[in-house]
Parts: C-alpha cells; structure tokens; sequence
C-alpha cells in the first residue's frame, strides 16, 4: 500500500517534469526566443542569431487566408511595418504553409505580393516544414512574436482585441502591435504581452 | 374585367411578397454551410419565452466553432434583430468536439450544430399579427482553409391568444437541447500541482470501465493548453485529469469555467455528453486560511460537544455519572479522576470509531452524511430499544448491581472503569441523533476534508461532549459546589426516565418512516417484551438460585425474541412496504420482467422500459435530468402509462437478450409501447430530454396535429 503511495507520487512526479520540460520548450514571454534559420525570398539563409543587437518581429502569414486579407486590404499591416522600420526593428514574414496548402508560396511570388500590396517587411522567411512554425508553437495567420535585441522574447500574441474578418472592427479593435512598438520607443516593458491570437490555422504538413 | 385584373394582379404581389419573404428567411446555403432558423413553437403568445436556434448542416471535413476556438478559428456569432421589447439571451452550446490538425487544435463542431438562444416575446404584443425573429448569423467554417461567412435569416411566427396552442415547432429544437452540457453529476474541483492544473471529479472512478475518453474544453481562451493531452489517473473513485495551464492562465483566485465531455463506450455505439464545470482552484486559498478553517471547526465541534450533554438523550445518562461522583468522589478523589478518564476515553474511542468507518464508508464511494447511521431502520430499531432499556432502569424497574453508577445500561453497568468507559460509549450513542441539527456545519466541513481532518474534527466533538465530567472529575473545587447527596438523587434519577421514553416514542416514529406502519408493532412488541424481561430480572435477582436462573432465561428468551422479531419483523416489511407503494411515493416505476412486459402488452397497456445499469454514466444522468422530472412523471401518469426499469448493473441474460432485439449490446436502451396490443415499440435517443420523453410518449392524436 505505502509502496504503491511512493509509486504513484514518483510517476506523477515524472509526469510533471516532464510537462515542465515542455511547457520549457514553448516560446515563453521573457524567455529566450527559440532560434532559428530558414530560406528567404531572396534565396539567402537568415539566421535569427545573426539578428542579436535587433529588436525583430515575427509575422506568420498566408496571403489567401481572410484574416491575413483583412489587415493587409486595410493597409492594417503595412502601417505597423512602417512603423517597426522606422524604430529600426527587423520585420520578418513566416510562411509556415507547407508546399500544396494554402498560402505556399516561391520566393518571386512572394517579393511581387508584396509589392503589390505595398508591404515592407525586412525579410520573407519560408517554413514549408513547419519547423520554425512548431518551434514558436505558431498556430494562427496572422500571429506575431516580438524578440529583443538580447534574444528575449517580449510578445506573443494576435494583432488586435477584436478576432473577426470584418475590416470594419479594425477601427474600433485595440493594435496590440502597435501599442508594442509605442512601448518599444519609449523604452517600457510591453503592457499586453501575451494576448489571444485569431485567425487562420497555420497550414502545416501534418 | 379590371376588377378580376386588379384582383388576380393583387393576389399575385401578395403571392410574390410571400414567396420572397419565404426565400430571403429561415434558410441560407453557402458552399460549406446551410443554415436555417428553427423554433421551439408555430406560434407565440404575448409574454412567452421561446427557443430559437440556428442549425448549422456543414459539409464533409469542413467544421464551425465553438465559444473558445481553441487554438485558431473564430466562434460562431448569432446577432438577433427582434421588434421592441423582445430580447434575445446568449447562444447555448452545445458540447464541441476537439478538431486536431497537425499541432493546432480546435473546439467546434461537424456534420450539424444547431446554436440554442432564448427570446422573449413582449408582453404588449398584440394577437393576430406577427412576431418576426431576425438573425445576422457570422461564421467562419474551415477544413484546411478557413471561409468567413455571412447569412441573414429571418422567421415569422404568428401571435395568438394567451392560452391557445403553440404547437411544437421543429425537432430539431429538442435535439439542440440534449447536446446541451448538463450539470456535472459528480462533485467536481481543482488542485494545483507543480505547473499543472489538476481536475479532480469524484465519483466518476467507479465508472471507468466504461469511459472512452474524457476532455476538459475551457470556456476561456488559453485557461488551458488546447492541444495539450490531459493526463486520466483514477485514485480510488476519483478521476483526476491533468491539465496544461495555456497562453492565458487561470489568474489567482480565479474559477476554471468549462465543459466535461465524457465519452462512454467506443466505435459507433460510444455517447459522449457534456457536464458543465465551474470550479474554483481549492489550492489558491492561503494555507493559514485552511487551517484557520480547521481550528475555527474543531473549536465549534468543541462546542457542540459541550452542548450534546444538555440534549434529551444525553442528559439523563450524563446525569447518571454525575450521581455517582456526587456520591463517591469525597471520599475517593483519585478513583474518580480515573473513571473521569475512563469515560473520556470511551467517548473518544466510539468517535474515533464512526471517524473511521466513516472514512471507510467515504472511500467506498458511498455518499454519505453525519447520521449515516440512522439509515438502517435496524440500528434506528436498536437505539429506541436501548433508550428505553435506559429508561426502564431509571425508573427502577430493574437495576443491574446496586451501585448508582451501574444504572446507565447493561454495559454501562458494569462497574469499575470499563463501566465509565462503556458509559462514553453509550454516550456517544444516544448523543448521535442529537448531533446532526447542532453539528451540520462543523461535521459537514469535516465530511468534505481528508481523513486526517476529519478525524481532528470528530475528536474535538467527542472531546466536548466528554469536557464537563472530565472537568468535575478532576476539579476537586469544582465537586465542593455539587449538592450534597440525598433523596432528590433518586427522585431526579427517575424523571430522567421519561425523556428517555420520548426519545423511544422519537426513534420508532423514524422506523415508521422508514419501514413502514408494521414496524410499529415490532418495535412497540419489543419493547413489551424488554419490559417484561426486566421486570422478571428485578424479582428473580434476590430470590432463590433456580428461580434466579429461571428468570434470567426467561428475560433472555424475551430479549432475543425482541431482538430477532425486531431484525425480522423489520427487514421484510422493508421489500413489502416498497411494492405497496409503488403507487404512491416515489416509486414510481416497477422492476422489469419479461412476463410483466407480456401482461401489460396482452391488455394493451402503453409501456415505458428504461434499460439502465448503475455503472452506465449516460443512464444515470439520464435519469436524473430526464426520467425523474415531474413533466416526465406526469406524462406517465396521465398517458396511463406503466414504467418499468430493467437493471442490468448485474448481467442478466432476459435483458441481454431483449438488447440483442433491438440492435443495442448495451445500455442505455428506452423503449415506448404505445397503448394497443399490436402497437409497435418505439426507440428512444440514447441522450433524453424531458420534452424528448414527453413528445415520445405523447398521444397520437396531439402528435398528429402538428
């Protein structure tokens, strides 16, 4: 009986050890962002750790999903990009979408939607593995991850209060985003650094 | 003709309005999604509250979500548009699956949903014109891609008359509303262990054998890891679910709101049904709280100790110690510290005793209060015979030994200080029907703790009852303030008597309760005999030795036959009282057998069999929410229909067989024989409502009106 008692609390021991062990493995706000690399539009390798000394935005995208439409037809995102350049802050684009799915797309593909809507981000990062995607635990587009330039990660999180598709609630949504970068610039900590983000699933392979 | 023109020319605009109104309404189709807008009646009345939903039929692979997405996705979103004064409450939920696409997971819905919310009809609306229900219905519906969607659906139902009929309205209403979450059957909380949450639900452990999977959904987004597996570890009849705190944990203090689904079976014949879960973290409370707690409740339980002595049962044989130490202790203050113990003693050891039976009894699952015991007519039956043995010898119709300290009972009797002893325990005894109004609360909190608590608890209650005469015992100062011994011992011994016959006449009145008119007579005719032994003792006691052991026999002849009548005379009423009245009380279904079945079809009889088994969760709750409703009740009652439950918790191969007709190896299965003997039995949904019952077992002629 005392040695079933022992045997129980050892394995449950066990259990939670290893559930810490990956809650670990998770992005965690103000733990180190997990580091990566991954091909870019440009056909050049970025590799995140190349990026200490920046402040870095991670933006998860997929051109066709209507919620990622929402903020770019708006213009929603192009201004937050504008902005983020203009702190001196690397904006990264990740395509999770693995090749077939939704959203996959090849590097001149991805350099002409862009200019075609205007959008400026520092790179295009392609995932279609899902490595990177899985390493944030990245599960919507758009999903945004903030890293400073130690490394740490200071937001993860959606781009607005208001999960809709309707552009009309952009208006009257609260910018997570662009809170964080006035926070940024003013050199406070991020008030609102874990926030629910919506939208479309990131299409992974499996 | 331009009359007939203008008339034909009327009619068709008025044709054609109808048709558009008809096409722009309660149907909308997009490509992954049909929607219609469903309600619970054909028509209002002024007043009435009303159910409307909005059913999603959904494509193959394509699902729509719930209140919490989960991972990604969007909740469906229902805006009413309703004339002035009518109001429209929140979307109910029915219970979501879990959608898991690679590592993202969701909570939504497949195949069908349909989206529950209640209205209220004005009451200012008038008779004759309608009542229109407008919907703005937003999704979003995804397989691998995800598609925002936009209807617009509208109904209108006639206004009538207070009083007039209804109708039905859709079915599909009361299929909503038994994939509605229920409330959990189980005691439900939560801990906190290292960095998971635990979900404790008790009760359930018993049924595990026949548990598929069980899910926890957070009705908040990020409470918990969406996707995170939730761990089942069964400790004793407990199941504890482990829960990965998400991207939003629970904030301290906070209660942890969401859905229990449970799954019972697998493959195709598995019911999976929602319990409702709002619960707060247990953990969170400060540990100087809980042991503020604690010592607020042992306090009580010491109080209500102290305050048992004054109780009707427990003065007389206290009062009984009390004579004794009035008479002895002036001359031997040692010998009645130690009886003081010894008393002490036997009360804790008898609280100590229920403690444990209790924890065992807690253990095994049973859902049990203080006064557990008072559940058996037999020890209900017992108590009232020692109650008035007790009283009986203090109205001096037979004395054991002759010292006033052996009058308690015939354990009590007993001198020395295993007498003092067995006096605690008799204490303890006759004290338990008293504690319950005056200890609920503290022994309440005490059931709801660990054993150890439990325990602190029980023994600070015996520690009360057992203070004042452990106090006069060994308080010399306090002894010198006791009355001087004389005759009023005697006189006060005796009126003692009388609130011990009250506590009898108190006693047999509960077994009447319980096992009925016949006990009475048991009871009362035991106490005839326990009398009669007793005074066959007393005048045997001095007389020769063959008398005094002809006496003695005969007094035990009495005793057992009151003990055995007693045993008898009250187990077997107990099956009879229950089959008289089946008609009467709560009872108001029969047992199952097949030749009760052949009877009542051979007169034509409607029949309503419940297959259930007390190990089948879906039965259960089933039961409760639907099958014990008074709508359900009466229903039966007034359709003349019979209920019989056939249980199959133990195998029974007539009901095996019976399941094997109807498709079923399993389970719950409801079965409706509508009046006529060559009436076809219907089949009942697996998941009842009320109304579901209700409907099923309806007259035909009300079934056909609609």
């Amino acid at each position: 009986m005392l040695a079933n008692r022992f045997s129980q609390s050892v394995l449950a021991g066990f259990i939670f050890a290893f559930a810490a062990a990956t809650a670990q493995a998770e992005p965690v706000v103000n733990q180190p962002a997990p580091v990566f690399s991954g091909a870019t539009a440009d056909g050049t390798t970025l590799n995140l750790a190349d990026l200490k000394g920046k402040t870095v935005i991670l933006e998860w995208t997929n051109h066709e999903c209507p919620f990622v439409k929402k903020h770019y037809e708006s213009g929603n995102i192009q201004s937050l990009q504008k902005q983020a350049a203009e702190q001196g802050i690397v904006w990264l684009q990740v395509i999770s979408s693995a090749p077939g799915k939704q959203g996959h797309v090849d590097g001149e593909t991805a350099k002409k939607l862009n200019s075609d809507r205007g959008a400026t981000p520092s790179h295009t990062v392609f995932d279609p593995e899902g490595t990177i995607g899985k390493l944030y635990a990245a599960t919507n587009t758009p999903q945004f991850f903030i890293i400073n330039p130690e490394g740490v990660l200071l937001y993860k999180g959606g781009i607005d209060s208001i999960p809709s598709a309707d552009k009309a609630d952009i208006a009257k949504a609260e910018n997570y985003i662009s809170a964080a970068l006035k926070e940024l610039a003013a050199g406070k900590s991020i008030t609102k650094s874990s926030t629910k983000p919506y939208g479309c699933t990131v299409k992974y392979a499996s | 003709m331009s009359v007939n023109r203008v008339i034909s020319a009327g009619m068709i605009f008025l044709l054609l309005g109808c048709f558009q109104a008809q096409a722009s309404s309660f149907e909308a189709a997009t490509g992954q999604v049909k929607a219609q807008l469903v309600a619970s009646v054909d028509a209002v009345r002024p007043g009435d509250e009303i159910l409307v939903g909005v059913q999603q039929r959904i494509i193959p692979h394509w699902h729509t979500y719930w209140k919490n997405p989960g991972d990604s996705g969007l909740a469906t979103r229902i805006d009413y548009e309703l004339p002035a004064g009518a109001t429209a409450g929140e979307i109910q939920w029915p219970t979501p699956e879990r959608i898991t696409t690679g590592p993202v997971t969701n909570y939504g819905y497949s195949n069908q949903v349909t989206l529950l919310s209640t209205l209220k009809v004005p009451d200012n609306i008038a008779a004759g014109g309608v009542f229109p229900v407008k919907a703005k219905v937003k999704w979003l519906v995804c397989e691998e891609e995800c598609i925002p969607q936009e209807v617009d659906l509208a109904l209108e139902l006639p206004v009538v008359l207070p009083g007039a009929d209804v109708g039905r309205g859709s079915p599909l209403i009361e299929t909503a509303r038994a994939g509605l979450p229920v409330a959990s059957p189980w005691p439900v909380s939560l801990a906190h262990r290292d960095n998971a949450l635990v979900l404790k639900i008790k009760g359930l452990g018993q049924q595990s054998a026949s548990i598929g999977n069980i899910w926890f959904f957070p009705d908040d987004w990020g409470r918990v890891a969406h996707g995170a597996d939730q761990p089942r570890h069964i400790e004793g009849d407990t199941v504890e679910l482990q829960l990965k705190p998400g991207d939003a944990p629970l904030p301290p203090g906070a209660k942890l709101a969401g859905v229990l689904v449970v799954t019972e079976g697998s493959g195709s014949g598995s019911v999976a049904r929602g319990y409702v879960v709002d619960v707060a973290d247990s953990d969170t409370a400060p540990k100087a709280e809980s042991e503020l707690v604690l010592a607020s409740a042992m306090l009580l339980a010491l109080l209500g100790g102290v305050i048992l002595n004054l109780m009707p049962c427990v003065f007389p044989v206290l009062s009984i110690k009390a004579l004794a130490l009035i008479k002895h202790a002036r001359h031997e203050p040692r010998q009645t510290r130690l009886h003081g113990l010894a008393y002490t003693l036997g009360i804790l050891a008898s609280f100590l005793l229920l403690g444990v039976i209790l924890i065992a009894l807690k253990a095994g699952g049973a859902e049990i209060g203080w006064g557990f015991q008072f559940q058996s007519p037999l020890f209900v039956l017992a108590v009232a015979y020692l109650m008035f043995t007790v009283g009986l010898s203090l109205s001096g119709v037979f004395s054991i030994g002759s010292s006033v300290a052996g009058v308690g009972s015939k354990l009590a009797g007993r001198s020395g200080y295993s007498g003092s002893f067995f006096t605690g325990v008799l204490a303890t005894v006759v004290a338990t029907p008293c504690t319950a109004p005056f200890m609920g609360a503290a022994v309440g909190f005490a059931l709801s703790q660990p054993p150890v608590v439990l325990l602190a608890v029980f023994l600070s209650l015996g520690l009360g009852l057992a203070l004042p005469y452990l106090l006069l015992s060994n308080w010399p100062s306090l002894q010198r303030r006791l009355p001087k011994p004389g005759v009023w011992m005697d006189r006060l011994k005796q009126g003692m008597a009388f609130p011990m016959y009250a506590a009898a006449v108190w006693l047999v009145w509960v077994l009447a309760q319980q096992s009925g008119i016949n006990s009475i007579v048991v009871a009362l005719g035991g106490m005839v005999a326990i009398a009669f032994a007793a005074w066959l003792y007393e005048i045997t006691k001095y007389s020769a030795k063959t008398a005094q052991r002809t006496g003695l026999g005969f007094s035990a002849l009495l005793l057992s036959a009151a003990l055995f009548g007693g045993y008898f005379g009250v187990q077997t009423p107990a099956s009879a009282v229950a089959a008289t009245n089946a008609e009467t009380a709560n009872t108001y279904w029969q047992p199952y057998t097949p030749a009760r079945l052949k009877e009542l079809r051979d007169q034509g009889k409607p029949v309503f069999i419940n297959f259930t088994a007390a190990w089948c969760i879906s039965c259960l709750v089933n039961e409760k929410v639907a099958l014990s409703q008074d709508a359900v009740i009466d229903a039966f009652k007034h359709g003349g229909i019979t209920y019989l439950k056939g249980d199959w918790t133990n195998r029974d191969p007539e009901i095996t067989r019976i399941l094997a007709e109807f498709g079923r190896s399993g389970v719950p299965l409801y079965l409706y024989y509508p009046a006529g003997n060559s009436a076809r039995p219907v089949i009942l949904p697996q998941i009842l409502t009320p109304e579901i019952v209700t409907q099923a077992v309806a007259p035909p002629d009300l079934a056909v009106k609609q």
